[in-house]
């Protein structure tokens, strides 16, 4: 699988404050890559930026292995996007809107056909977009970028203003691309939950830096499993193991115990057993998704 | 060329062209009305000239209003919906897309204008008038509308394009019909710094209050082509400062 997006050290600086720093993002083809972060984390300066439409502080971006710069023209004829909030001529109507797009992509009728179609928006594509809800402008934004059915789909927040229903289908969607459309697609939120259920892929992005990049599997096992120890005396025990330089928090009837390996919690157990202290059990207690991210970024699931 | 089309296709449903047909009504009745009062008071006076002169000094008020409401409509269209990163990621580049709407609010301006000549023309043959239609005359005075033209829309892009609020344009039309209409009142050296007093300044013909009678005098080609050619080059300046000043900003 070839590299689609690479970011070396990307940077953004807006005065004095650093927007995103040193952000080596990495999509590989076939991927739909979740990019997740807190509101305000930077994620959509990092998309802005691979589009080519703010300029790096520092660092570079490379789109189908080219350089941004250089070969701007090129990445974003195979590319489609929805950047921030959905972008349409409230004057125009709905399929007019697509045709202003179909004359720059310069793609044939049945492609506006067809992306009116996917987002279902073909029996309201002669009305007004002004009067369109901010779910249906979302759609139409979606369209918009699907309609050249582009090798590379970069969605910020795509599922914005959406009911639950259509949360649903445009997740269906995004599924699908892949495999249906040859696509790889990069969808950023800030919800765990949405992107837990559509990426094969994420990054965490929190105040401007990558806290990871990988796998949800790589990330559930990032973290090492804490492990919760019960004793006959679950305070003489905390004492004894203080002077030996473990720091266990109290959790109910546990002493619970971060960051540990296997030797360690062989070690420990047997500084206990050889103090002639009984110990009762030992558990491992693995973090859930939302737990580390939590971890990772101070704030709750919905980041 | 594909962009100027672009923009006529996005203008669609803004009832531009039916603004300006009812702003030009108004204009060229109240020109017109005008000029068949002092014709009926004075009939020695009747000629094309003075009904060129009329449409000049009237072009002073209403063209710079005309223009900011028409370059503001056009670019207006652009923020309201957010549509600056969409043509972008299209690869439509700012330069681009600027000298397109530029060229829109160009044509859209000098349709406006054509017409006005049009309804000179048909005006005077209604009032029988003796000499026949002036063509070189209109011409000239399309001439000094369309450079004008160019200064004023420059102008007035660089503002709709640069200040999302569209009321600092409109309000910069305003004052420039404000100056367009009382320019013939300031003294030369101040009314030269004004790109609005060229409506009248580059206007072939031109009202003389020498004897106790206006007389209308026909100016001298000659002596305005300096003028226009320096205007020409302001105008362009002026796009040209816009242009690069809105393809500098990030969205």
């Amino acid at each position: 699988m070839s590299e689609i997006i690479a970011t070396y050290n990307l940077s953004k600086r807006y005065g004095d404050a650093c927007r995103v720093k040193n952000v080596n993002l990495s999509v590989r083809e076939g991927e739909i890559y979740g990019f997740l972060g807190p509101n305000g984390a930077g994620k959509t300066t990092t998309l802005k930026m691979i589009l080519g439409l703010t300029r790096p502080t520092a660092g570079r971006v490379t789109v189908f292995g080219k350089g941004l710069e250089q070969n701007r023209r090129f990445i974003l004829s195979q590319t489609g996007s929805l950047i921030e909030s959905p972008s349409y001529y409230g004057h125009l109507t709905g399929l007019e809107n697509m045709r202003v797009v179909q004359r720059l992509r310069d793609v044939p009728d049945r492609n506006v056909e067809e992306a009116l179609r996917i987002v279902r928006l073909e029996k309201q594509k002669d009305r007004k977009v002004a009067q369109y809800s901010l779910g249906m402008k979302q759609r139409l934004g979606i369209a918009m970028a699907l309609m050249s059915f582009p090798k590379l789909l970069i969605l910020d927040e795509p599922t914005n203003g959406l009911d639950p229903a259509g949360i649903g289908e445009i997740r269906e969607l995004i599924k699908a691309l892949p495999q249906r459309y040859d696509m790889t697609v990069v969808i950023s939120s800030h919800l765990l939950s949405e992107i837990e259920q559509t990426a094969t892929s994420i990054g965490i992005i929190h105040e401007g830096m990558m806290l990871f990049q990988g796998s949800l599997e790589a990330l559930k096992n990032e973290k090492l499993p804490t492990i919760l120890v019960k004793t006959q005396n679950n305070a003489l025990a905390q004492e004894l193991l203080a002077r030996k330089g473990y720091l266990p928090a109290r959790d109910g009837d546990f002493l619970a115990f971060e960051n540990l390996g296997d030797d360690q919690v062989a070690m420990l157990n047997r500084i206990l057993v050889e103090c002639g202290m009984d110990v009762l059990r030992i558990e491992e207690r693995k973090k859930n998704l939302e737990r580390i991210f939590l971890d990772m970024t101070g704030k709750g699931g919905s980041l | 060329m594909g962009l100027v089309g672009l923009e006529l296709y996005k203008l669609r449903r803004k009832r531009l062209f039916l603004m300006v047909i009812l702003f030009l009504a108004v204009e060229i009745g109240w020109a017109f009305s005008a000029t068949s009062i002092s014709i009926s008071r004075n009939p020695g006076s009747a000629g094309w000239e003075a009904l060129i002169a009329m449409m000049s000094s009237m072009n002073g008020l209403f063209l710079p209003i005309l223009t900011a409401v028409c370059v503001s409509r056009i670019c207006d269209m652009e923020h309201k919906g957010n549509t600056w990163k969409l043509l972008l990621t299209l690869s439509v580049r700012r330069g681009a897309l600027y000298a397109a709407k530029y060229v829109t609010a160009s044509l859209v301006v000098s349709l406006a204008c054509l017409i006005q000549a049009v309804a000179i023309a048909g005006f005077g043959f209604m009032k029988g008038f003796e000499q026949p239609v002036p063509v070189l005359l209109l011409l000239r005075f399309l001439l000094g509308l369309v450079i004008t033209n160019t200064g004023v829309i420059a102008l007035q892009q660089w503002a709709s394009m640069t200040a999302k609020n569209q009321a600092f344009a409109l309000a910069l039309g305003m004052v420039g019909g404000f100056v367009g209409v009382a320019a013939d009142l300031f003294p030369q050296g101040i009314r030269r710094i004004f790109i609005w007093s060229y409506y009248t300044g580059l206007s072939p013909v031109t009202q003389s209050y020498a004897s106790a009678h206006i007389q209308f005098v026909v100016r001298d080609m000659g002596s305005l082509l300096p003028v226009m050619v320096a205007l020409t080059a302001v105008g362009m300046v002026v796009y040209l400062a816009g242009s690069v000043y809105v393809s500098r900003q990030e969205t």
